[in-house]
């Protein structure tokens, strides 16, 4: 009997792979894709505007309500601008940082320096987002204690505080991709340019950043989408900032079909970037 | 032939999905209340009840070994108590249309909603023998009511206060007008709750300093009223540093002079008080909003007979001490007030003080049916004060 | 008249860690030669061509090119250009971006630089190939490539870094001899570094053997093959027969060794048998087992050996290395 069952699929190898991919497949279609068609498809019913019932009625009321309310074209470039702002404050950090790791540092240092970039990760998001609440704490906070001296305050919570703590939250998503990307450049590439008579920052310019440009795309991938979708951060220390994904948060208890309508604002603009990310080119050297 | 093939999966699973959501749905008519059937007689216990409840209402022991009313009610009925914490009135309301929960201790600005969507059923009071001792002033409201037929038990209730650093704030407070004036010296360090709830707020100050609009009870604004009361919120928008929903944020908020100005609860004050911080509430001239809960059975209830006994022993005079006194407000059974650990709790919290609570407007959720009675006007709806809030807080 | 001297080592040293790699050098590099660095792995002579191009400064000592003492100077404030031991060509730049990339720097402008890329590539007889990317060139393209982007920015000194040890046999041997075509051609210094002793021996001008961070010997390749100074040099260059004689080590290249079935002797000589004859075109080399215990290697024989016959082998005393044991 298992001998038939394997002889059949020896002979049918569409079968065999079929067979194996099955329930990963499931899980792809009805898991993921199915909680995404369900989530588009709420977006165009609407609430009993008493009860708060879900009215499964077709209606673009939501589309109409997200496009002409000037509030949320304001959260959505607000978003945006948060997203790229941590992004670049990202990679301006994480260059520099990963550089050093896999070019400078001997060994020893490049391993412990990895280890510190990933601990962090190991602690709990929101202990992190506390802490920093207890950092820029006005008056009282670490930052104004040890800044405050030489004339630098908390900026208090609000949209510099949200950047701060992102950039804090996804820096180590940014550094190991570059950090891997670094490590992948051929020393000799750098002595070559130097060779030819380029300056460090020429070098830098047309020779590393090129080079590390896939690295960088992986890393903003994560630095970007996931700041685009917090909405825990801004709820902890960004005052009274709201988010696109607090807009969601907001929502999605109240009225579900809207937080849907919102989500897909996102989920559009990681398309369109992922889709310039693809026309760039950068994704076939990775 | 690839995209093709990825398309018509995706039409699948669009399909499936929409039968499945269509399968969870239930109509529910948006005049008058659904019908539902009340509990006639107390049979055997399930063997457990599943409980949708703000934080601090339903204590085992496991928060603080002091702090348990669970524990005897488990082993006296042999009902096992699931709990669920609701963040907000609005999580509630979603909790409860899952079917999965029992019971509910829900605020005003939820429980009409349940009830008119069907969630809740009416509650047999008779099978309930300690509802004979609850406050009368609690009883057959219009948040609990409908129609004369009693919805819920009262179980507590409490007025949102106007909260200030006694050190930082001077001269103190004495009306809501602090937290809108333009020119405050506090601002960026001024707080709101952070509801569409909070309107009625800015509704009630309205009331009082602005009669020309007419505006009787904050939970009825008709267009012009409601107007009024979102740009009177827009106006204070630039003086608040953070809207609070999270009361531990808040209470380390006022204790850090993040905040030193706002609506606040009673519970918050004596958090912060508790951490030394100079911090007082007061009950504004203007008076207050304020929340009234009220223990529900869901219309689906997999286990009434334990939900019933858990809604009877929550109001018990002991457990409604309990509760009172943990929370931080007034208990709804009059005999509670004689077994609370702190003998002042009662008068702290104005339990059976009438002139205090005469100004004060419980939660209710708003209808496009006046709720002040007017019949000449339309009044704006719930889901319209969520969206007036979303636009102002995101704007 | 003496030449010119370009580039001149004053007793540099460099050390790594505890590791002295280069160890008081001094040499002397004339304009217009083809130098070889000739050393085994770990001699020093890829650290001394590092040092010249200023990617590691030496410890002590210093370093002059055209009479300027650079030994403190970036690589880009150098008058000189590397080809990399694997090219390293810039992977994301086209074959003639990688040529245009040092006069780009400069600031030269783009009709002159094209102008020159393209003829370098013709010099390296890849005209044709200027679009297509390194991931799509041989190893010998590639090679080509990084000697024309060197070639290009006309400097006074070319360091080529081992640039035909990812090569095949083959196509080395063709390279070399178009290497030294193209140095010829346009007159430029070489310093040329390899580990390879027929490489060295074919191309160079002169040679400088390292060993252990030091020069050992330095001439030309026929000095450096036929009058090696120090025993390390007559053992690494060219092959050599290591003879334990009369209470001395002594050493002699198989092609000084006379094999003859007759008794001989030309100064020195040995009886042993022929063990084994191998066959190598224009040479043939017969394995002999001495009466002494040890085995040498003769590629001259006077008649017709088989294997198992016993033989005489001889040679002149002056062909003899003696080395201190």
């Amino acid at each position: 009997m298992i001998d038939q069952i394997s002889d059949s699929l020896h002979k049918r190898p569409r079968l065999r792979l079929t067979a194996l991919l099955s329930a990963p497949l499931l899980w792809l279609v009805v898991a993921y894709l199915g909680a995404l068609a369900t989530l588009l498809i709420s977006a165009f019913f609407t609430i009993d505007s008493f009860t708060g019932n879900i009215v499964q009625q077709f209606t673009l009321t939501n589309f109409a309500d997200m496009f002409t309310d000037a509030a949320y074209r304001n959260v959505v470039l607000r978003t945006l601008g948060i997203a790229i702002a941590v992004t670049l404050m990202c990679t301006v950090l994480a260059i520099p940082m990963a550089f050093y790791m896999a070019k400078v540092a001997k060994p020893r240092t490049r391993k412990l320096l990895v280890a510190l970039v990933l601990t962090p990760l190991w602690a709990s998001y929101l202990v992190k987002i506390y802490s920093w609440r207890s950092m820029l704490e006005p008056r009282t906070g670490v930052v104004d204690w040890l800044l405050g001296p030489i004339g630098i305050h908390s900026p208090g919570f609000g949209i510099t505080a949200v950047i701060i703590g992102l950039t804090y939250l996804w820096l180590p998503y940014m550094i190991l991709p570059l950090f891997a990307g670094m490590e992948r450049l051929p020393n000799n590439l750098l002595d070559a340019s130097g060779d030819l008579g380029a300056h460090n920052w020429y070098t830098f310019r047309k020779v590393i950043f090129p080079l590390l440009f896939p690295s960088l795309v992986a890393g903003s991938m994560f630095t970007f989408s996931l700041s685009l979708g917090d909405y825990i951060t801004t709820q902890i220390i960004g005052g009274k900032l709201q988010m696109l994904g607090s807009v969601v948060y907001q929502n999605f208890s109240i009225n579900l079909p809207f937080a849907a309508t919102i989500s897909f604002i996102p989920v559009t603009i990681m398309g369109i970037y992922l889709y310039l990310v693809r026309r760039s080119g950068a994704l076939e050297n990775m | 032939m690839h995209k093709k093939r990825l398309f018509s999966v995706i039409a699948a699973t669009s399909a499936a999905a929409l039968i499945l959501s269509g399968c969870g749905g239930s109509s529910s008519s948006s005049s008058g209340v659904p019908k539902v059937d009340m509990m006639k007689s107390l049979g055997k216990g399930e063997g457990q009840v599943n409980i949708v409840a703000w934080a601090g209402y339903v204590e085992n022991g496991s928060t603080d070994p002091k702090v348990d009313w669970v524990t005897d009610f488990e082993k006296s009925t042999g009902c096992k108590v699931n709990v669920k914490n609701g963040a907000t009135s609005d999580d509630m309301v979603a909790l409860m249309k899952t079917g999965e929960y029992d019971v509910v201790s829900a605020s005003g600005d939820a429980s009409l909603r349940l009830i008119y969507g069907g969630d809740v059923a009416p509650v047999n009071t008779k099978l309930i023998p300690n509802y004979a001792d609850i406050f009368d002033n609690l009883k057959m409201q219009p948040w609990n009511s409908v129609d004369g037929v009693a919805y819920g038990v009262p179980h507590g209730r409490g007025a949102n206060l106007l909260a200030y650093r006694t050190d930082i704030v001077k001269p103190a407070p004495t009306s809501w007008g602090a937290v809108f004036d333009v020119n405050s010296p506090y601002k960026g360090k001024i707080t709101a709750y952070d509801s569409p709830i909070y309107i009625a707020d800015a509704a009630l100050y309205l009331m009082k300093t602005k009669p020309e609009l007419g505006i009787k009870y904050p939970y009825a604004l008709d267009q012009k009223q409601f107007d009024a009361s979102v740009e009177l919120l827009k106006a204070q928008k630039p003086l608040i540093g953070e809207y609070w929903g999270d009361y531990l944020k808040h209470v380390a908020s006022l204790k850090s002079g993040a905040t030193v100005l706002g609506t606040t609860w009673q519970v918050n004050i004596n958090l912060a008080q508790g951490e030394k911080t100079k911090v007082e509430g007061i009950k504004p001239s203007e008076g207050s909003t304020g929340w009234s809960d009220t223990w529900m059975i869901s219309s689906k209830a997999k286990h009434p007979n334990c939900a019933y006994q858990w809604m009877n022993h929550i109001v018990s005079p002991a457990a409604n001490a309990g509760v009172a006194e943990w929370f931080g407000e007034a208990p709804s059974n009059a005999k509670s007030c004689d077994l609370t650990a702190d003998k002042n709790h009662c008068a702290t919290f104005h339990a059976s003080d009438d002139a205090y609570w005469k100004d004060v407007y419980y939660w209710n959720t708003p209808t496009e049916k006046c709720l002040d009675g007017r019949k000449d006007a339309k009044c704006i709806p719930y889901a319209e004060w969520v969206k007036a809030w979303s636009s102002l807080r995101n704007a | 008249m003496p030449k010119p001297v370009i580039v001149s080592l004053k007793s540099i040293s460099r050390s790594f860690g505890s590791v002295r790699a280069v160890d008081n050098v001094s040499l002397e590099i004339f304009a217009g030669e083809f130098i070889t660095l000739l050393g085994p792995s770990g001699s020093g002579k890829t650290t001394v061509l590092r040092m010249i191009a200023g990617f590691e400064k030496p410890d002590s000592g210093s370093i002059f090119i055209s009479d300027k003492d650079v030994s403190q100077l970036a690589p880009y404030d150098r008058d000189v250009n590397t080809v990399f031991q694997d090219y390293a060509l810039f992977p994301h730049m086209d074959v003639v971006t990688n040529i245009e990339y040092g006069l780009r720097v400069k600031g030269i402008e783009k009709s002159e630089r094209r102008t020159r890329a393209l003829h370098a590539l013709e010099q390296v007889r890849l005209s044709g190939f200027e679009n297509r990317k390194p991931s799509q060139l041989s190893g010998g393209q590639r090679q080509r490539v990084a000697l024309a982007r060197a070639l290009v920015n006309r400097p006074s000194v070319l360091l080529l870094d081992e640039p035909l040890g990812a090569l095949d046999l083959k196509l080395r041997e063709q390279m070399q001899f178009e290497l030294k075509e193209l140095q010829r051609a346009v007159g430029i210094t070489f310093i040329f570094v390899t580990h390879d002793q027929e490489e060295a021996l074919t191309m160079s001008d002169r040679i400088a053997v390292f060993n252990q961070g030091k020069i050992e010997q330095l001439g030309t390749p026929a000095e450096i093959y036929s009058a090696p100074q120090t025993a390390f040099v007559s053992e690494f260059v060219g092959q050599i027969n290591k003879m334990d004689m009369d209470g001395a080590r002594i050493n002699v290249r198989p092609e000084h060794i006379t094999t003859s079935k007759n008794a001989h002797n030309l100064g020195r000589s040995v009886n042993g048998v022929v063990r084994d004859i191998i066959f190598a075109g224009a040479i043939t080399r017969y394995l002999i087992d001495t009466d002494k215990g040890f085995s040498l290697i003769s590629t001259k024989a006077l008649d017709a050996l088989n294997v198992g016959d016993p033989v005489t082998a001889s040679w002149e005393r002056e062909r003899e290395f003696h080395v201190q044991k």
